[in-house]
């Protein structure tokens, strides 16, 4: 082996190991960090759980005062305008819903769309799709509430579903341990099923 | 007998999930655990007693669940969605036995089935939950332990 050509072989894995570091290793969950992340989507589908009995149907009585407080505080303009038109048309007063035209049928729509980010975050079913619709609750509070409370609050609900959006929580104590290979492998034939895919 | 102690396992575990909810309720935490002795008609005055008197009752009763849940995988490996189904119908089991019809004995109700919206959306899911956590607890060992572990 001449001297040259070994300087030639050093340069190369010099250059190798610089490409290398350069590129970002990829990242494996373990099996216990998965566990854990699957408790914190229970943990968390059981907070969105515990919301729904404090205004529960026919009447929605308990989301009154808060969307009443929401169309005062928004932080976005235009957005109590939005509330006072659409939950609040025609609501004759601030304290009761009674004589509202409009209050509980979009006050049903929140109701269940709380029940379905319960049930998906619980189960562990379509994961990504509870918390994509978590974050958007969470977003619509934090727009409407997130100066009448401390600032984080909202701000935090709104983190802890959007962390639930990137890693597939419920493949692990969940119904999407036994959804998402079947809708990966189906998802090669048909762009509904891939589409589902992307929400388990 | 692996499948019995997996499936022992799986619903102590599976009732600690169920546990730990009391914890971070409104209130005092443990608060619900004296139902769980209500359901047998049992009421203990000191409340602490009372507390960790329910808790282990809720464990025991898991772990009873979880032996069910592996006496009927008769020692067979069990795939991930019959798992699923088996411990989804345990848990369904589990709320019709302890949380309608026990519970309406012990409270004196007009029927046994007696149930208002309220509490069928305040038990009915948790307890499917657990069911589908002893299905899930268990597949998860057996994917981990299965080639190990004769069965």
């Amino acid at each position: 082996m001449s001297l040259s050509s070994s300087a030639h072989k050093l340069k190369r894995l010099a250059t190798t190991a610089s490409e290398e570091s350069a590129v970002a290793p990829p990242i494996t969950l373990s099996e216990r960090s998965s566990i854990g992340l699957a408790l914190l989507r229970i943990l968390v589908g059981y907070l969105w759980f515990q919301q729904l009995f404090w205004k529960l149907p026919p009447t929605f009585a308990g989301l009154y005062g808060y969307v009443v407080r929401e169309s005062q505080h928004a932080i976005l303009p235009g957005y109590g305008a939005l509330l006072q038109h659409t939950f609040l048309a025609g609501c004759p007063s601030l304290s009761s819903p009674v004589g509202c035209t409009a209050f509980v049928p979009l006050a049903a729509c929140v109701w269940t769309a709380e029940l379905l980010v319960a049930i998906s975050l619980l189960f562990g079913l379509f994961t990504r799709f509870g918390a994509l619709l978590a974050t958007i609750l969470a977003v619509q509070l934090y727009v409407g509430l997130a100066y009448t409370e401390w600032i984080w609050t909202y701000g935090m609900l709104v983190l802890l579903a959007l962390v639930l959006v990137a890693v597939p929580a419920g493949r692990r104590l969940g119904i999407d341990l036994w959804l998402a290979p079947r809708l990966q492998a189906a998802g090669q034939h048909h762009r509904l099923a891939r589409i589902a895919s992307w929400l388990v | 007998m692996h499948t019995l102690r997996r499936g022992l396992l799986a619903g102590v575990l599976a009732s600690l999930v169920l546990a730990m909810f009391d914890f971070v309720t409104d209130g005092a935490p443990g608060n619900g655990f004296p139902s769980v002795l209500r359901w047998f008609g049992i009421t203990v005055a000191d409340p602490t007693i009372s507390r960790l008197s329910g808790l282990l009752l809720l464990i025991v009763l898991g772990g009873l669940v979880g032996l069910i849940f592996g006496a009927i995988q008769r020692g067979k490996p069990i795939a991930t969605g019959r798992a699923l189904l088996t411990g989804l119908a345990l848990g369904v089991l589990w709320w019709l036995l302890f949380e309608v019809v026990l519970a309406n004995i012990t409270n004196h109700a007009s029927s046994p089935f007696s149930l208002s919206f309220g509490r069928f959306l305040s038990s009915f899911p948790l307890a499917v939950l657990f069911g589908v956590l002893i299905g899930a607890i268990s597949i998860q060992w057996q994917g981990q332990h299965g080639s190990r572990q004769p069965s």
